[in-house]
Parts: C-alpha cells; structure tokens; sequence
C-alpha cells in the first residue's frame, strides 16, 4: 500500500521504481507541458541514483510537446526557484525528493516565477494527465535542450543584498556544515569564501548516498555536534538533499530544534519585514519571534505550496514552517537553505553574541511531532472521528486539526507526502504534551 | 481498416514524429530492450534527423530504468554503431534512425551481443516483454556515460581490411553524398585518409533532408551533376544512417545499387578472398553471375540484413549483401556497410585502371523494375499461391513471399510485414519481357 505514487501539488512522488518510475514521470512532464504550451522549461534534479533517469525521462517528453528544456543538472531547487523569478521560463521541472527518505523521489512542478504549484494549476495538469490528451510537436517544431551552469555568483550578490554582508564578513564564522551529500555540496565551499567563513564540511560528496535520512533535526545532527565541539566552531548546520531546509547546532555542540530556524530568521530580518506566514503546525516559537519584531503572524496549512501562495495574497515577505524551511519572497518563491544560513549569521554578527546567547531568551516549549501509520484507506475515517471527538474544543480545520488548550496545541493531520498521520503537540510542560500525545493516540486506536 | 503509422515489429518500432512516435512508447521499448538484454552496458547512435534528441532522452531513461548502462556515441553511421558494439563487446546498442524513411519519421532498431540485429525469434520474445510491460526496473540506476570519437574503431577496422597503398597510389578524384545524414561528420575525412580528393555534397546537417534519402538514382541529381563538372573520377551515395551506398560512373549516370554491389562482390572474389556469396532473394541475377564467373557458391536468404549476414554465417560466406545497395564484407564486420563498399569500389577503381562507365558495361547487362501496390495484408498472402499457380512451370520459392525463375526473367513478390504493400521485382534480360511479365502479375490482384 504504501507503494502507491502520490500526487499532489507538491510533487509526484513515490518509491522509485515501485510507484515512481519512468513512465509515470514522462506522463506527468508530457502533461505539464502540455499544459504550459509554448517557451521553455527549466530543470534540475538532486544527488539522488535516480535522479537523473527520471530527468531523462521528463526531457524527452518536453521537448516532444514542443517546448524547450534548459537543464541546470545537478543542483538544488532552491537555485533554480531563485532563477526562475528573475528570468522568464514557462515553467520548472525539479527531479528532487527533499527530505523523503531512499528509494522516495519526486517530479516537483514549479510555476512561471519558480513557485510550487498552486491547487488550481495543478488540477489542471492532473486532468491533463488523466486524459493522456497530450500535446505532441511534429518533428518540425520539436524543442530543443541546452545544458546551462547556475549563475551562483549572481545567486551570492542577491544574497548579500538581504544581509549585512561586510559585518559577516568580518566576523570570521567558524561555520561546520552536514550537507547530506546532497545538491548543494559542489556549492557550499562558494558560499564559504563569499561570507568569508572558514567552512568544515561533512557528508559533501554527490556520488555517495545519504549518511542518514535527509531531515534537519536533532536526532540526525550528532555527527555536526562533535564537529562543532572538536573544532571549537561558532555555529553547526545540517541541510537536507535538496538544500529548502536547515537546522543548527549551537556553539557548544548542541542540536537545535528545526522549529528554530524560522523564529531565528524572523529575528535577523527585525526591521525589513512586516508580516510572516507560517502554518497550524508550526512551533509557537515563530509567534514569539514575530511579536517579539513587532510583525504579524498568519497561518495557513503545511506545505510549501500553501505557504507561498498564501504569502503572496496577504503580501507576507517570509513564510515559513517548523520543518526548518524558510522563504524570503524579494529573493525567491521558494524554501531557500542557504539564505537562512545567510539571515542566521547575519543575526549572529549583528547581535555580536554566541547562538547560545541568542537563544537565551527563548521561552521554553516542549514539543513532540510522531508519525503514525495508518493504512491509506482508513486515514480519512480516522480524521473524521478525531473531528467529532474534538468538536467541543472548537478545533481549526485550516489543515487536519488543530486544537489550542490552556499551555498546549495539538495538530493532526494526514501527510501530504507519506502515508502516514502526522501529530505535532506543543506545550509549556513536557507533561502536558506527554498527557495530550497518550490521549489522542488511544482515541485513534479506540 | 485503420492502419495505423505506428509500427512495433520485430524490426523495432517506427513511426511518425507528433503523432504515435511519442517518448512514453520509445521510453517503453527501450525497458524492453534493456529487461530482455538483462543489464550491462547499451551502446545509443543516431542519425542527424532533428527529433534524435527528443528520442535519444526517452531511450536513456529507459535503459536506466530496467538497470543498464546507455552509452552516448552521439551522431553515427549504423555499422560503426554495429562495430563498436561487437569490438568492445557489448550487451547490445540501440540505433536511433529511420534510415531511408522521410524526415519526419523516426524509428528504433535493436542490436545485440556480436553488432547484429536481433533474430525474429528474439525480437518476437522481446515484443511479448513490451506489450506485457512486465519489465526488471531498478531501485539503483547507473549513470550515462559517453564516448567522443566511436567512429574511430570503424575507420581502423576498415583499414586493416583495406589495400590502402593501392588507392593512395591512384588518388582518385571522388565525389560524395552524404544525404545530410548520420555519415556527415566522417566521410570527408575518411575518404581523404585513404588517400582521394574528396569533394562533398549534401554535406551539412541542417535539419532537414537535403534528397530522399534513398540512394535511387532518381534522388541523385545534385551528386550527378558534381561529378561531371568536377570531372571526379567516381560518385558516392550514402543514405541517412549510412548502411547502403549507390555509386555514380565519371560520366555522371547512376550505375544502379544492384550493380554496385555486383562489382564489390566481384572485386572481393577476384583480389581479396573465394567465398561464398549470399544476397536477398530481391538481389539482382548479376550477382549469381558473379559468383559462378568466380566458381564459388551462390545462396540466396530472406530479405533483411539479419536474414543476410545470418545466413552468411551459416556457409562461411565472407562476402554478399542486398540489392539495394546493402554491401556486407565479414572481414570488417557482417553488417551492411556504405564505407567498406566505397573502400571495395575504390580499390576496384585503382587496381584494374578503366573508368568506372567501363567497369559497369562488363557486367552482364538485366533490366529490372521494382514496384510497390497497395493491397490488404489478407489479399497479400492469398495472392501468393494464385501467382505460383500461374507460373507454376517456373522455379518456384516461397522462402519470403513468392519467387519464380525462369531461363530468361525471375519475379519476387513480397507482402511488407509492417505496411499494406506488395512489393514486386522483375528482372529480365529483355526489357519488353518485364511490362509484359508484371502486367501477368498485376492481373492477378
């Protein structure tokens, strides 16, 4: 069951090759293609083994609608969602499984400025797909495929315009990175040079597979903490494959929560920004931030679709959600790793303190995120139980439920990527949450 | 009855570009390709038609998905695809051409272990694996690698075979013609190398076909015309993928594909090897008196390379081919082959010191027809035994399709497996003999 491909705005995806194979991603190229009919299309893809069979695979059935493919290879979404809002393409085709873990990958579908889908273009396609009605260029007007080099120098001055960037550089970061062996490896030793960081990386080489499952947390962060302590670095970072997310460990060795990153981005930006969109699952760690920076906090559901679009119709400049991802809209449509590692140095040379001493004044939250499994054809049944069970607490329906008590909130919903329930739970006191968890968990089971 | 322009056969799957030909049918028959090879490395050529990318991308991604290697050898004649294949032992290659077909057709032909085509028994094998879909996909890809010159192994293997020193001591003024086609980037120089003045025409790959790429005399008007002003000693034709070759005579007239290959046949048993020689039951009567002028053994096969070189295989035969300009020599590899007929023509040219008009009126002079008609597949078998009945004082064959020999003409008659044609050849020493025997054929219709 769980070999089933999903298909959603936020990508195609699937265990390689069981749900996700070449036919299935040459259909959805042929379709999304068909759907943006005419110019050019522009591609990418991560490190992963079968990455650059599926982007094969969505080249030829590019070009046999008629459009052309400017393929950027091997490098993260990010960099090509920052291009596509400063050139004119008709759309993006990204080859990138983001933190699912191997065989997982996904066909990402990227807007005209470089955006996830929205729900409605991406119906459109997914009815493209179903009727199988795609478009097909005679041998005449086929298009045709280039390989181009990502401007990343361009990418580094754009940067540099959001942040304080002779400050950083004077500030001589001892910066140690985990990068997953993902996308952005060939790249990291630029952005060192350019901030003037001296730079340790770990896990940075493409051809190797990933050292752990490819999400920033803590749990996959201890090989960043001993590195952090044996080389008496200022700050610790580990990206996922695709480079859209990030979490840190402080100067003494220790993990940092994603949750963190987005709140410690909202502090850098102090001044320059008025609003922040950020979701019902969301650690409320970004509401001190922002209250703490005198902005206003939206919320929408999970997701970098929702987010984005959503920061678009409310004119949000950051949007961002707990997994440790963060956008910055003046720069790109898209979750951006690198440009939080950016703001967090800058907020770092700014205050002139440790990270330590910047999370000092965090208040304490206690949470707890777990996946529950639950076959595919039951989680809907069990979602609409919780409904009922949890009606009189007036719950949020914006994505699966949210509850808000007194010192605790709960979200539960389905996955959008896995088959899988998704509980986050927030609280003042580790036994608030630990009560609340044990509560739901046996009124699913009930 | 629909017919439609799409052809999945056991000689690969062709069809039209925009309409059937599209990258989820390529990229299908290229899993199929790779499931039944069972990994390993696929070498991939194409000629210059301007959708080979669009197909060459469908058939990496396909080759990835069921866990072979593709190898990139970019723009390449068949038999060089053919030859890499066999000398670097590989699993197998896929030719990205539709050889002699219009521009806006494309097709995929498979080759296997040892630079042959596959057998019928295999393709049909292959054909169940497609259309099952059943196929080995990988949890592991591997990646694509690429090689920059493959055309260099051919050109050596030529050149063992080759009396370089014979041609090179004639330089002969040559002329050739490329079609725009998969050749374009070798031929000029490989013609040099041996030691000619080349001049090159349709020599530019522009997208489009220059001519037809069929290498009738019809299509040739722009070589013709080179030749004779130039005052070249000898004219080539290549068609797209560079498999058959037509040779012009220094006065400028086509000299036929049939007697091009009837003087390499005749060149190669009389200064290089005596073998036997095999050609397609299509092939011209030339071509057995060659052979009997040599005293060696004659055999006639399907039509179809494979048909041909497996059949040469069978009796040892070093050196045959098909009337249409197919020229096979087993010393370079068993595979039709444009360049190795240049090279045998060339040698021929130096060696026996006439003119190539002189060369071709010492062949034993036939008239022959080659027609195509449009009938229903049913009709096409059914016409067969009501033609042999007709000629039933004749030789009759039914190897493929229907062959009937008498003293003085012979016909072929051939239902196509992938179109709804007949096709007709008959040759005879009289041309009035040939309207009058094909008019008896066409009644039967």
């Amino acid at each position: 069951m769980n070999d089933r491909v999903r298909i959603t705005v936020s990508g195609i995806r699937g265990k390689v090759p069981q749900s996700l194979n070449v036919d299935i991603a040459s259909k959805f190229a042929s379709a999304f293609a068909s759907y943006l009919d005419e110019g050019r299309v522009a591609g990418c893809r991560d490190s992963r083994f079968s990455s650059h069979m599926l982007e094969m695979a969505v080249c030829s059935s590019v070009l046999a609608a008629g459009l052309d493919y400017i393929d950027f290879g091997l490098i993260p979404t990010p960099f090509l969602q920052f291009l596509m809002k400063r050139e004119p393409f008709s759309g993006g085709i990204s080859i990138s499984g983001g933190h699912n873990p191997l065989p997982w990958n996904a066909v990402v579908l990227l807007n005209e400025e470089g955006a996830y889908l929205e729900p409605f273009e991406g119906s459109e396609v997914f009815n493209i797909y179903e009727s199988g009605d795609f478009k097909k260029a005679s041998w005449k007007n086929l298009g045709a495929a280039a390989e181009r080099a990502f401007p990343v120098e361009l990418y580094l001055k754009e940067m540099s315009k959001w942040v304080n960037i002779q400050r950083i550089r004077e500030s001589n970061f001892k910066v140690v990175g985990d990068l997953c062996n993902g996308a952005i490896s060939p790249f990291m030793g630029i952005f060192g040079e350019f901030f003037n960081c001296k730079l340790v990386t770990i896990n940075d080489d493409l051809e190797k597979p990933f050292p752990h499952p490819p999400e920033p947390s803590i749990e996959n962060a201890a090989q960043v903490e001993a590195v952090v302590k044996a080389t008496d670095a200022d700050i610790g970072f580990l990206i996922n494959s695709d480079s859209s997310r990030i979490s840190f460990v402080s100067e003494k060795g220790k993990g940092l929560s994603e949750e963190l990153t987005l709140p410690l981005c909202l502090l850098s930006l102090q001044g320059k920004i008025s609003k922040v969109m950020t979701t019902v699952s969301t650690s409320s760690w970004a509401d001190w931030a922002a209250r703490r920076i005198g902005v206003n906090v939206y919320k929408t559901k999970v997701g970098q679709s929702a987010v984005i679009h959503m920061m678009g119709a409310e004119d949000a400049e950051v949007g961002g959600e707990g997994s440790g991802s963060v956008a910055f809209s003046p720069f790109s449509l898209g979750y951006d790793a690198l440009l939080s590692l950016a703001f967090v140095l800058d907020l770092m040379s700014k205050e002139g303190k440790s990270i330590s001493e910047i999370m000092a004044p965090f208040p304490e939250y206690y949470m707890e995120k777990c996946k529950i499994e639950v076959p595919p054809e039951m989680t809907y049944k069990i979602m609409d139980k919780l409904e009922k069970v949890y009606a009189k607490e007036r719950p949020d329906f914006t994505d699966g439920i949210r509850v808000e008590r007194k010192g605790l909130w709960f979200n539960i919903r389905p996955s959008t990527t896995e088959f899988i329930l998704r509980l986050i739970l927030e609280g003042e006191t580790d036994l608030l949450v630990k009560c609340a968890k044990a509560e739901i968990i046996e009124r699913i089971e009930e | 009855m629909r017919i439609s322009d799409l052809k999945v056969s056991i000689s690969g799957i062709r069809g039209i570009v925009g309409k059937g030909l599209t990258p989820q049918l390529l990229m299908k028959f290229s899993e199929a390709f790779a499931t039944f090879i069972g990994g390993g490395t696929i070498a991939v050529g194409s000629d210059t038609r301007p959708s080979a990318e669009m197909v060459k991308y469908a058939v990496f991604s396909g080759i990835l998905s069921c866990g072979a290697t593709p190898l990139d050898l970019g723009i390449l004649p068949i038999p060089s695809l053919q030859i890499y294949t066999k000398e670097k032992k590989l699993e197998g290659a896929i030719s990205i051409t539709a050889s002699h077909n219009p521009v806006e057709w494309n097709a995929l032909k498979l080759i296997k272990k040892g630079g042959v085509f596959l057998y019928p028994y295999e393709a049909e094998e292959l054909l169940d694996l497609y259309y099952q879909g059943k196929f080995r996909r990988v949890d592991n890809p591997s990646k694509i690698e690429k090689e920059p010159s493959p055309f260099e192994l051919h050109e050596r293997r030529i050149f063992q075979f080759a009396d370089i020193d014979l041609i090179r001591k004639k330089r002969p003024n040559v002329v050739v013609d490329p079609c725009g086609g998969a050749a374009v980037p070798f031929v000029k120089k490989f013609l040099e190398r041996l030691g000619a003045e080349v001049i090159c025409v349709n020599c530019e790959i522009s997208g489009e076909f220059p001519r037809n790429p069929e290498p009738l005399p019809e299509n040739l008007n722009l070589l013709c015309e080179a030749v004779k002003t130039s005052g070249a000693d000898i004219g080539f034709a290549q068609d797209a993928d560079a498999d058959r070759l037509a040779a012009i005579d220094e006065k400028g007239n086509p000299i036929g594909e049939e007697n091009t290959l009837a003087l390499a046949v005749d060149y190669y048993l009389s200064n290089k090897k005596k073998s036997p020689v095999v050609v397609n039951l299509s092939t011209s009567k030339v071509l057995e008196d060659v052979a009997r002028k040599s005293g060696v053994s004659f055999f006639r096969s399907k039509v179809g390379e494979i048909n041909v070189s497996r059949k040469m295989m069978q009796v040892g035969a070093k050196i045959g081919g098909e009337g249409n300009g197919g020229i096979i020599a087993a010393d370079v590899h068993t595979c039709r082959d444009s360049f190795t007929g240049m090279v045998l023509l060339l040698e021929l040219l130096a060696w026996s010191g006439k003119r190539f008009s002189e060369l071709k009126e010492d062949l034993p002079q036939y008239h022959m027809i080659k027609e195509k008609v449009n009938i229903s597949f049913r009709e096409g078998k059914r016409i067969l035994s009501k033609l042999a009945e007709k000629f039933k004082d004749g030789r009759i064959d039914f190897t493929d399709g229907v062959r009937v020999d008498y003293p003085d003409f012979w016909f072929h008659v051939r239902p196509s497996n992938t179109e709804p044609v007949l096709r007709i050849i008959v040759e005879a020493l009289e041309e009035g003999l040939i309207n009058m025997i094909l008019k008896k054929i066409k009644e039967e219709l």
